[in-house]
């Protein structure tokens, strides 16, 4: 069939290149010829407590660092939306869409400046006098926290910005003249209607936090570690493959998880706004 | 709201700034505010062999990945857009899915797979990893310009006897231009930035530029990889402003 | 043989219900055919079947005694115009037009020549370095006929040409797509929901329901005899009351409904005791303030003026009743009032079983 045909190489490419060795991975991680059934690895995983302490560190932290993005994300891409004239908007977009198309270890990078022991913010404290001597910054989770809310703010706003602009501009003013109070207006009417940008940024925000590499490795290094300098360090370190293929099969299935929740979820608010539009 | 904007402008964008005045510092070691200026970093950073290596691998890299999936993604975002057929939710869920797999994991695989077991060299591997990724950024670009396409076009050229291959040289392609040039742009600065993936997949002789950058900053703590992110974030700037001003910001994402 | 037969064409869906159902139809050279029914007929799914963009799953289309089903649509030499246009955005008007002879290998002189002829044809001589986009609806839609034309169809293919243009547009529209299609003595086939448009273009008239073909006739035939209550409603007439044939006299047959017996046209050979449904044009009802022969008493509701004409909205029992009469008649709703419709106009169709 030619329809099939057109999608041949595509398909091919990605199954042969991609999936099969990732499918053969997992399967390597349970289950292996010489040894029989290896699946305790994954047990070993929660039963040490350096991994357990970082999987969850990994989780709370995106978890953190979504919920500060929502936070500030969504009256900014409110802020965004609101802008009428064009071109300040346009540049708007630009500014936010900019940081995810730069080098994440420039981006990264950048808080050395801003946190190190002679960065900015040590400088300021200690010409302010609040501060005899600089105070270790980087290394900590805070640093962690606040590369990864850079690194992925701009998606959060995007997707916000996004659902709020397929929002139908009368809609707000038809909530008004039916006497909607501006928090009314928020909790009844913009945050249901937007609801699939919410759930879709988070589900971005979450999942990116979890799977992210440079920030950890550059602002945490092996202080705070994450499930991914962990199994950097497994891989690349120690050379334990089988335990590098656990993590980072624990890894993937937390943000497949991730998503079958956020799915759930959009599906929920689809249907109701389905339903709601008749 | 203004409020909120201002904060997360200066979050995003703020340590661009700082990074940029850092790469004047005269001293060796990185520090805010600066004590001088200087553009030996600059010079010094330039010169250096390990990053113009670097450098060149991973735009040859990125050019090759990016015209690969082109090749791949254009006909198969074609099919999607105008057939429909069964198993086209799996083929979408395939298509997408080195969206939804996170880069360290794919990375660990194609060595494992790839380099351990001795089946294709690194930069064979890197190649194919790079593409996997940049995929499904090609597809869906070019996979929104042929939806805005009316098919009814591709039916007028058919009727006036254009054969379907002459018609989507013809017809089709010029008028998805804008959705092909933004799949290329994409793809390439997806790969040019890459890391979860080049990490693992890393060799003599084979390293891209960010996993240079990110060994250098294990060992060196001055500002030569300031002076080299305010370029490449200059670079990346450019690259915006220009598909900006040629396609519009809203194609990019 | 006719010059195109579409012989039991069926189109399906996966499980759903058939699109078309077994649709058989010839059209004569240099025919002007209009496909007719409201949206879900099939009446497009048989153009792009014609056309070559979908393949029926059974069922032929031949074309100049040549079976046509499994041609691909670039070597049917078929015009089409489509309801959007369907322009090549990134072609000026000349090439628009000189795409379907490029692709038949033909000199550059003789493209020069005959892109001109077609453009003069459709009055849009001297936009040939304009695009798409610098046009308004109405000249994209000459372009796209100059672009079926141009290529010397053997048929020409329009689906809903004038559906996007304004109103008085495309009233000129019809006239012009008609004086064309006669000057080039081409077979056409047209594709509306606009029973006006049909009325005023063609030489026959399809209407169809579901899949199905309802009627085919000439355009008198099919506004003045329509066969059944779908043709009926669809051209305009409203439905009154339904009955039993009683009588038949010539053309004419004596309907019983309830205590009335009416005198009504029958459109279709009617036996006695055929269920029949009576039907009538708003303009072909007068009102009258005693009962009479073939009349039905009536209740005001409203009025709604029109210019010359007004239309009088009666309730008849549950149902609404509107009567187009001259704006100048003054009636009040007090009175009692009936509506009456001569033996000539009121249309008894045969109900389907």
């Amino acid at each position: 069939m030619k329809k099939y045909f057109l999608l041949i190489p595509c398909l091919a490419f990605l199954i042969v290149f991609f999936i099969i060795p990732i499918v053969g991975m997992f399967v390597d991680s349970v289950y292996q010829p010489e040894k029989g059934w290896v699946a305790q690895k994954y047990l070993d995983f929660f039963r040490q407590r350096l991994s357990r302490t970082v999987y969850f560190r990994s989780l709370w932290m995106s978890l953190l660092v979504t919920l500060v993005a929502l936070l500030i994300g969504y009256p900014t891409a409110m802020a965004v939306v609101r802008v009428k004239n064009d071109s300040l908007r346009s540049l708007l977009m630009t500014l936010l869409v900019f940081p995810l198309m730069t080098n994440p270890v420039a981006r990264t990078f950048s808080w050395l400046a801003v946190l190190g022991r002679e960065g900015l913010i040590n400088n300021l404290l200690l010409s302010l006098r609040v501060l005899d001597s600089p105070v270790r910054l980087l290394y900590t989770r805070g640093a962690v926290f606040i590369g990864l809310l850079q690194l992925f703010l701009p998606l959060m706003i995007i997707s916000l910005t996004s659902a709020l602009e397929n929002l139908p501009k009368d809609v707000p003013l038809a909530a008004r003249s039916l006497g909607a109070n501006s928090f009314k207006l928020f909790t009844k009417i913009y945050l249901p209607l937007t609801s699939e940008g919410i759930v879709t940024g988070s589900t971005l925000v979450f999942t990116g936090c979890i799977t992210a590499y440079v920030t950890p490795a550059v602002l945490g290094g092996s202080r705070v570690l994450m499930l991914s300098t962990l199994l950097y360090q497994k891989a690349s370190v120690t050379l334990d493959w089988t335990m590098a293929t656990v993590i980072a099969m624990i890894m993937f299935l937390s943000t497949l998880g991730v998503n079958f929740i956020s799915r759930a979820f959009s599906t929920i608010g689809v249907r109701r706004w389905r339903r709601a539009s008749g | 709201m203004t409020v909120a904007l201002f904060v997360a402008l200066s979050i995003m964008l703020g340590p661009f700034l700082i990074i940029f005045f850092a790469s004047f510092e005269p001293s060796s070691t990185l520090r805010f505010p600066p004590t001088g200026f200087t553009l030996d970093w600059f010079r010094k950073v330039m010169g250096m062999s390990m990053f113009q290596k670097s450098l060149v691998l991973s735009l040859r890299i990125a050019l090759m990945a990016s015209l690969l999936s082109l090749l791949l993604g254009v006909p198969a975002a074609y099919a999607l857009s105008r057939y429909s057929f069964k198993g086209k939710r799996t083929i979408e869920i395939i298509v997408t899915s080195p969206l939804i797999i996170p880069g360290m994991v794919a990375g660990l695989a194609l060595l494992r797979f790839f380099v351990l077991m001795q089946v294709f060299p690194i930069e064979t591997t890197l190649l194919i990893g790079h593409t996997a990724v940049v995929l499904p950024y090609a597809v869906r670009s070019v996979l929104s310009s042929l939806v805005n396409l009316p098919v009814a076009i591709e039916e007028a050229a058919q009727s006036l006897g254009a054969h379907p291959l002459r018609c989507f040289f013809l017809v089709v392609l010029p008028n998805i231009k804008v959705g092909i040039i933004s799949a290329f742009i994409m793809a390439f600065i997806t790969s040019f930035n890459n890391v979860p993936i080049s990490l693992f997949l890393s060799g003599p002789g084979v390293n891209t530029l960010p996993i240079v950058m990110m060994t250098y900053m294990e060992y060196y703590y001055n500002p030569s990889i300031a002076a080299l992110s305010t370029l490449l974030i200059g670079l990346t700037l450019a690259i915006v402003l220009v598909a900006q001003k040629l396609l519009g910001v809203s194609k990019l994402v | 043989m006719a010059f195109l037969e579409l012989v039991n064409l069926t189109v399906a869906y996966g499980k759903n219900p058939p699109v078309l159902k077994g649709l058989n139809l010839s059209v004569e050279k240099g025919e002007f055919v209009s496909l007719l029914g409201p949206s879900g007929c099939g009446k497009t799914t048989t153009l792009r079947i014609i056309a070559g963009f979908l393949k029926p799953i059974e069922g032929r289309v031949i074309l100049n005694g040549k079976d046509h089903t499994n041609v691909p649509p670039h070597k049917r030499n078929i015009g089409v115009v489509f309801q959007n246009y369907a322009l090549f955005p990134h072609m000026d008007v000349f090439e628009n037009v000189a795409f379907g002879l490029r692709m038949r290998k033909i000199s550059k002189a003789q493209i020069e020549k005959k892109v001109k002829r077609a453009l003069d044809m459709v009055g849009l001589s001297g936009f040939e370095n304009r695009f798409p986009s610098e046009l308004s609806g109405g000249q994209q839609q000459r372009v796209a006929i100059a672009r079926a034309i141009v290529i010397e169809p053997d048929l020409l293919l329009m689906d809903e040409p004038l559906s996007n243009l304004d109103a008085n547009l495309r009233a000129e529209m019809r006239g012009e797509i008609k004086q064309l299609q006669q000057n080039l003595k081409i077979t056409t086939v047209y594709v509306t929901h606009d029973q006006s448009e049909a009325i005023a273009m063609s030489n026959r008239i399809v209407v169809m329901r579901d899949g199905r073909i309802e009627q085919i006739g000439t355009a008198q035939d099919i506004f003045l005899n329509p066969r059944t209550s779908f043709v009926a409603s669809f051209m305009g007439f409203q439905w009154l009351t339904s009955g039993a044939v009683e009588s038949i006299e010539g053309n004419f047959v004596r309907v019983s409904c309830g205590e009335k017996v009416l005198t009504a046209r029958a459109t279709s050979e009617a036996k006695i005791k055929d269920r029949v449904s009576l039907f009538a044009r708003p303009k072909k009802m007068r009102i009258v303030q005693e009962e009479m022969s073939n009349s039905f008493e009536v209740k005001l509701v409203s009025v709604l003026y029109q210019g010359e004409t007004s239309l009088f909205i009666f309730k008849l029992g549950e149902k609404q009743l509107s009567v187009e009469l001259d704006s100048s008649v003054e009636l009040s709703g007090k009175s009692k009032l009936f509506v009456h419709v001569p033996a000539e106009d009121l249309l008894a169709v045969k109900e389907e079983r």
